[in-house]
């Protein structure tokens, strides 16, 4: 990267304190670019103030809504807004970074109250939805402030094209692949076995697809476990499981960074039976850099992610029947297994925060072509003198 | 009393709405120009580039020629001309690229990986610029930006087609 070092503001849509992929992605970049010299500032709903990493600006407690069919943690309303337009005002930006933009939050008041280098980086994939389409009109002034948007797959780039009529660069979501590479082998996880990593109790992450195929599997390969890790009541679900398959099924809990390596590079076949609902598909990225073979549903992030099928085995979404014969195949032939684990383990390193860093920064200095820095937008100025607040927006 | 309140407000609402209109559009503008500027001092960059590689050892004198040539076409070109010309330089720069990979010495390979972080940033650009361009104009047409004039005496930006083959 360039020597010269910027001010970089990064706002984050959801609460900070609630595990996600977002607040992840946000909190990686963050640490890659101040690992590299940059000065680095990122404003989130915060439930605990005291908790946050040092980088990180609360902007009060968020407040739970159920949008897009789940529940998300976001902040807005007057005070908010207040806070933002300060954070933007003392911050001395030289860009700024807004996720999720079209999400009512934080990253769309910024880009309301903000005016200079943006850039927006989307990563949501949803259907095509009434909703988003009425809204549009609303949108469509703000979002056009971002100098360049940034779409993380295919399939949040096509949501964006289709939704609000405008197009985005892709760049992948990244992960530290080095991380992943030097998972462990456990015996205890090793052999015959399937992983399944997710919350196993929403619908749409597909265990209950998976747990329809296992019948079908033991029968062909009779050894074979399945190791479940993530957070959620296994009690619950082992009561709707057929008494005969239990003692195949592990529950391993929410595994921590370590764990999470080793069990990718343990398992036999990593299953990711998603029926929809997913943008990019971050684990399938981490299995790759672990060295695991993955077997995923044909929707369209997983396909695009493997490659239509090159870096990973893809069987047809929500059909048990295929993901058992799939499984079969590939159980009973190593060689076919360990090719295809092989070339998508190399294959991972294009999601390398080393390579995808180095993209958004491009992108960066591509939005700052102009040379100014990031400041109040007029029209919010106006207002602030109108409501005779000059003092805070200064 | 409630009217004069009522048609105040509205007055001050579509007001602001103008004003608001205006400035959007002005930054659109603005981003037109800039976005411009960008692109065409990245493309001069790599015309550049394409001259010091065609006069490098490595380059024989045919596909020196014909380099030269192309990197002054797509620096001389009109703005009309400058997408075909500048495909021109790329298929001499691809042409070249193939066997200059092959063995070159460390100034070479220098040179050929700036000229690869460049493609990818002119890739960029070419994006940033022909949307700015096309939001613009599809703002443009727009009743109320018609009908107030908000555009004022600036030019409609031209809808500046690379061809999928520029890079």
């Amino acid at each position: 990267m360039p020597d010269k070092k910027l001010r970089i503001g990064i706002v984050c849509p959801y609460g900070w304190d609630t595990p996600g992929g977002v607040q992840a992605h946000i909190g990686d970049l963050a640490e890659y670019l101040i690992s590299q010299g940059h000065v680095v500032s990122v404003l989130a709903p915060a439930i605990d103030e005291n908790s946050l990493p040092p980088y990180v600006v609360s902007a009060g407690k968020p407040i739970a809504i159920p949008y897009n069919g789940a529940v998300a943690r976001v902040l807005f309303g007057p005070i908010a807004f207040s806070r933002v337009r300060q954070w933007i005002a003392q911050g001395n930006f030289d860009l700024l970074h807004l996720h999720e933009p079209a999400i009512p939050s934080l990253s769309l008041l910024a880009c309301w109250a903000a005016e200079g280098p943006m850039v927006g980086t989307f990563h949501a994939a949803a259907k095509r939805q009434r909703a988003i389409f009425a809204v549009g009109p609303i949108l469509e002034p703000v979002i056009e402030k971002l100098a360049v948007r940034i779409a993380v797959s295919e399939a949040a780039r096509h949501t964006l094209t289709e939704h609000l009529e405008t197009d985005a660069i892709v760049i992948p979501n990244g992960i530290f692949v080095e991380k992943f590479r030097k998972g462990v082998k456990r015996p205890e996880w090793t052999g015959n076995t399937l992983g399944f990593m997710g919350r196993f109790e929403e619908p749409r992450k597909g265990l209950s697809v998976l747990l329809d195929a296992l019948p079908v599997v033991t029968r062909f390969v009779p050894d074979v476990r399945l190791l479940v890790a993530g957070p959620g009541e296994s009690a619950d679900l082992m009561k709707k499981v057929d008494p005969q398959l239990r003692s195949r099924i592990t529950f391993l809990g929410r595994l921590n960074e370590k764990d999470k390596a080793d069990f990718l590079s343990s398992v036999s076949i990593y299953v990711a039976p998603n029926t929809g609902g997913e943008s990019f598909g971050i684990i399938l990225a981490e299995a790759m850099a672990a060295g695991a073979s993955i077997v995923a549903s044909d929707i369209t992030a997983f396909a695009s992610l493997l490659g239509e099928g090159k870096y990973g085995t893809l069987f047809k979404s929500e059909d048990s029947t295929d993901l058992a014969r799939t499984l079969i195949d590939l159980l009973r032939d190593t060689q076919k297994r360990e090719e295809i684990a092989a070339i998508g383990q190399e294959h991972s390193k294009v999601f390398d925060w080393d390579n995808v860093a180095q993209q958004i920064f491009s992108v960066y200095e591509m939005a700052m072509v102009g040379g100014e820095g990031v400041r109040l937008a007029s029209d919010t100025r106006s207002w602030s003198r109108l409501l005779n607040r000059e003092g805070e927006a200064q | 009393m409630t009217t004069v309140v009522l048609i105040t407000g509205t007055v001050l609402v579509v007001l602001w709405y103008l004003s608001f209109s205006a400035t959007r559009l002005d930054r659109l503008h603005h981003r037109v120009e800039t976005s411009w500027a960008n692109l065409d001092g990245l493309l001069q960059r790599r015309a550049a580039i394409a001259l010091e590689i065609a006069r490098s050892d490595r380059a024989d004198p045919a596909s020196s020629l014909l380099l030269t040539a192309a990197a002054y076409q797509a620096r001389d070109a009109s703005i009309v001309n400058r997408s075909h010309a500048e495909s021109g330089l790329s298929g001499a720069l691809g042409l070249l690229q193939n066997d200059l990979t092959l063995e070159s010495k460390p100034g070479e390979q220098e040179l050929l990986r700036e000229l690869s972080e460049l493609t990818n940033k002119i890739r960029v650009a070419i994006a940033i610029h022909v949307d700015a361009v096309n939001r613009t104009r599809a703002v443009r047409q727009k009743l109320i930006f018609k009908v107030f004039r908000l555009a004022g005496r600036a030019p409609l930006p031209v809808t500046y087609e690379f061809e999928d083959d520029v890079l």
